[in-house]
């Protein structure tokens, strides 16, 4: 037996007394998988109620808001909403929802939690990295809050800050002020926070793994999770300098992204030399795998809570964590599918439209291999499957809209239209909420020792599924229709005739943000109040479940690491437990595996 | 148990067994992790600055001695061997040998941030900002303060990493591991610095 | 193929290699270096002269790479991992450079009018 141990330069660090140290400082990745987790909760209803008010605003265009004008000190004359302020409240919701919704909480915080487990190890190998990781996110999402208070308000630029406006200060009008310098201080800090947390998950992934925990033999949540932490090394990377240079042009006189002889309010801009467009091309090499470090976390929670409900391993196991590794690779060589309509050199747009269409393939072969296994199944209905069946709804319907776009002659049309809004909100915005929505039924009883309100939950989740459908369906008649998205008034007449649908999306928006007060109730509620959770309530098979108690303890397996002996997921075999082999038991079985 | 229920014939070991597949323990991996995540940083710098000199019609060439970024260069790359040493000193448990390699190493660090400003102040006394300078385009004057400034931020942390990592390496808080981490950091500042002189320095020579 | 049974850290020979390899090896790279300014002094136009330093100056981080930092004592796995995953980054983020190439083209607005009145 090989003596050499992974785990012999892991700093074990023993548990903390004091109340700070415990649950403000933490070293521990449970404790700090959960901050992760209040962090995201904490931002999407923040998220959450800005999209509202742009909904109320977009259904009546002069409707009086009580309040408005205390989220922006001259955005809201008479608590009417400006156009400006309309773009701020956009700008604001995007990148609270794309930064600290949908990477924060199934990356960061599931990940933080489970993905040390589900390796079988007591922690991660820099607990201290870890901390500051979070820590550092959370100082990135107060400055960017701060920016609704500070100086003429947030900015107003769109999550993606295109320059050249967003570069030459608030010449450019309110909200191309100090809003942006934070915007980029706060992405700037998020990149070296998540950076932090890549180096943490390939490490641990790569070397805590306990013995007989084979990369084959890792969850697929993990090895989403492990995926999503290469891609996230990278592109956060080029992020970081992005900002950095971003912030130079704002204030300190450079030109990296302001063209020459640009006029601005009347004004000739000092600036010379820049390119509008080599901002583009820094933010989407980032954003697109940014993309995909939304879903893929998603993706491995779904089919990770799918087996334990069917009660059977997916048709082919390997093809999955081959079709995320192929997103990943093919999510650098994309990006430019964002930019057809930029001016970018044409003969990009057909380089980055072949990839893109590339791309479809491993996603519909994610689809059909959870479509395949489903076929047939004998489908456990939980709330947190039917979240998962949820995703892969909200995944396809969002998804085909895809095809179309991947084309820049069709993209050309529909690029500045609500399509295009539609279409993202569906496949990565809602699709990645339905991960965590699933993902947060699921393990909820392991994260708090008791079970959430499976009735509450399942009211939850028809009114999500239902609302969103009414929500972003329409989204893309609008499209269609030739409804310009960014605009926070209809003033056009052939615009006219669409003003009920936006009305009615505006109510389906209202309910549907409504149902997630019953999800915010549910989660406190079952957290101090809520029925004990069994050991395994799923019966499920992965190492999270092997843990001696729920929540597991400081050092996760009681001093004692497991020995796995099983591929992740053994269903469907006579086992002394039932119809499922933990993965740590060391019962002789034949395998359950796939083909592939 | 055997050994045959924990692995799964036909797979390279790290696909069959919880050894790491790269058999590199976590802070080694971590580095090299971060390296490639600068190098992707670096890169980006690279690009932008590449990007727009490509594009400037009035790009200026304003360099007229290489003596001192030659010197930097020797400085950089000798340190580097000096690092190498200490390691291996270290390795072979040759605890003074390692620890004096490592302060040389960074005196070394120190050296190349001395000259390296004394260039900036001379640029700037010459009227280089970060927006202006009195031969051309005002981007040459960014691109090469954030490309510089950016190594010279590693490295200084280099510089204070070694010096750190040393202290407490001799003190026996830090093991032969540790240093070989840190000189992992300094060979890959050298490396940046490899790019470094030829794009920023050389092809903006005055000829 | 590697059996799960053998030590996974070999003994560090790497670390123990004669100094006159390093000695060698930093030889090399001064002269790579050197021969970077050589270039720079030679009457060649600007996309060949980029073109060959490019080329010296990977030269240089190979070696780097390989025997400073020893990722040619490493497993040949972990090589690859690093070479093909940095290597394909850095390759996706050269995309862009067909756009400033117009962007030199797209003249005047790249470069400042003699006429444009600075307020």
């Amino acid at each position: 037996m090989h003596d050499m141990s992974a785990h012999a330069h892991v700093a074990h660090h023993a548990p903390p007394t004091s109340f700070i140290r415990k649950h403000i400082f933490s070293l521990d990745h449970k404790v700090i998988g959960k901050q992760y987790y209040g962090l995201a909760l904490l931002a999407v209803f923040v998220g959450m109620f800005l999209s509202w008010l742009m909904r109320l605003h977009l259904g009546w265009t002069n409707l009086t808001i009580p309040g408005l004008h205390l989220l922006s000190s001259n955005g809201a004359p008479g608590n009417v909403m400006t156009p400006e302020y309309y773009l701020q409240l956009m700008t604001m919701h995007a990148t609270i929802m794309v930064f600290f919704v949908l990477t924060t909480a199934p990356f960061a915080a599931f990940g933080n939690y489970f993905l040390p487990i589900q390796v079988g190890a007591e922690d991660m190998p820099f607990p201290r990295f870890n901390m500051m990781s979070f820590w550092i996110t959370f100082a990135g999402f107060v400055v960017l809050v701060s920016s609704f208070f500070v100086g003429d308000g947030p900015t107003l630029g769109g999550w993606t800050q295109y320059a050249p406006l967003s570069a030459v200060g608030s010449v450019a009008g309110p909200g191309e002020g100090s809003g942006v310098v934070l915007w980029a201080i706060s992405i700037a800090l998020f990149c070296v926070g998540q950076l932090l947390g890549s180096l943490n998950f390939i490490t641990t992934t790569l070397d805590m793994r306990t013995k007989g925990m084979s990369l084959w033999r890792l969850p697929l949540s993990t090895w989403a999770w492990f995926i999503t932490s290469v891609m996230g090394l990278t592109a956060f990377a080029v992020l970081m300098p992005a900002c950095i240079l971003l912030i130079l042009d704002h204030v300190a006189g450079t030109s990296f992204f302001v063209p020459s002889n640009l006029v601005i309010s009347d004004q000739v801009q000092p600036h010379s030399g820049g390119s509008t467009l080599l901002w583009q091309h820094l933010f989407w090499f980032f954003g697109h795998p940014e993309v995909y470090i939304a879903i893929v976390p998603g993706m491995g929670i779904i089919s990770h809570v799918l087996i334990a409900n069917m009660r059977r391993p997916m048709l082919s196991h390997r093809t999955l964590i081959y079709s995320f590794g192929a997103l990943a690779v093919l999510s650098y060589m994309v990006y430019g599918h964002h930019m057809f309509v930029s001016g970018m050199n044409p003969v990009s747009s057909i380089a980055f439209s072949f990839p893109t269409l590339i791309i479809t393939i491993p996603s519909t072969i994610l689809v059909l291999i959870w479509l395949g296994s489903l076929y047939g199944a004998r489908l456990r209905i939980n709330t947190a499957s039917l979240f998962a069946l949820g995703f892969i709804s909200m995944f396809i319907s969002g998804g085909v809209s895809g095809f179309f776009l991947a084309q820049p002659s069709i993209d050309i049309m529909l690029h500045a239209t609500y399509f295009v809004v539609g279409h993202f909100h569906m496949v990565m915005g809602v699709a990645a909420m339905f991960g965590i929505f699933a993902g947060t039924y699921f393990w909820f009883p392991k994260m708090f020792g008791r079970m959430m309100n499976e009735t509450l939950g399942k009211v939850h989740f028809w009114l999500t599924f239902v609302g969103t459908y009414c929500i972003f369906m329409p989204f893309h008649y609008l499209g269609l229709a030739g409804n310009v998205r960014r605009y926070q008034a209809f003033v056009v007449d052939y615009m006219q005739p669409l003003v009920p649908v936006h009305r009615f999306i505006t109510v389906a928006a209202l309910i549907t943000g409504a149902a997630q007060l019953i999800f915010l109730y549910n989660l406190i509620h079952s957290r101090f109040w809520g029925e004990p959770a069994p050991e395994n309530p799923w019966q499920a098979t992965s190492l999270e479940w092997s843990t001696p108690s729920s929540p597991p303890p400081f050092d996760n397996f009681g001093g004692k690491l497991p020995v796995v002996y099983h591929d992740p997921y053994q269903y469907g075999v006579e086992g002394s437990t039932g119809d499922y082999v933990m993965q740590d038991s060391p019962e002789q079985i034949e395998t359950v595996r796939d083909e592939g | 148990m055997s050994q045959a229920d924990l692995t799964m014939e036909g797979h390279p070991a790290g696909l069959t067994t919880g050894i790491p597949p790269f058999s590199i323990p976590a802070k080694k991996m971590a580095i090299w992790l971060f390296i490639i995540a600068d190098a992707a940083t670096f890169a980006a710098c690279l690009v932008v600055y590449g990007f727009l000199r490509n594009g400037a019609p009035n790009w200026p060439r304003p360099f007229h001695s290489i003596t001192n970024v030659a010197l930097m260069t020797f400085i950089l790359l000798t340190s580097s061997l000096t690092m190498l040493l200490g390691v291996r000193a270290a390795k072979t448990s040759d605890k003074a040998g390692a620890f004096r390699w490592t302060i040389i190493t960074a005196i070394g660090g120190i050296l190349f941030a001395l000259l390296h400003v004394r260039e900036w102040l001379a640029l700037i006394a010459e009227g280089m900002t970060l927006f202006h300078n009195p031969w051309g385009t005002g981007l040459f004057g960014a691109s090469f303060f954030c490309i510089t400034g950016l190594h010279l931020l590693h490295v200084t942390g280099g510089v204070v990493a070694l010096l750190a990592v040393g202290i407490r390496y001799r003190g026996g808080r830090y093991n032969a591991d540790d240093l070989e981490v840190t000189g992992l950091y300094w060979h890959f500042v050298d490396l940046v610095w490899m790019f470094v002189v030829p794009f920023v320095y050389l092809l903006n020579l005055a000829h | 193929m590697h059996t799960p049974d053998v030590q996974p850290h070999e003994p560090e020979a790497r670390y123990t290699d004669p100094i006159r390899k390093y000695i060698v090896i930093y030889l090399c790279i001064l002269a790579l270096a050197t021969f970077q300014f050589v270039i720079a002094y030679s009457r060649i136009d600007g996309t060949a002269m980029f073109a060959r330093m490019l080329f010296v100056a990977l030269a240089e981080a190979g070696l780097a790479l390989m025997f400073f930092m020893h990722l040619w004592a490493e497993k040949r796995g972990f090589l690859l991992f690093v070479v093909v995953f940095t290597g394909f980054v850095l390759l996706a983020m050269q995309y862009g450079w067909t756009d400033s190439y117009r962007m030199e083209v797209g003249a005047p607005y790249s470069q400042p009018k003699a006429g444009v009145v600075q307020q």
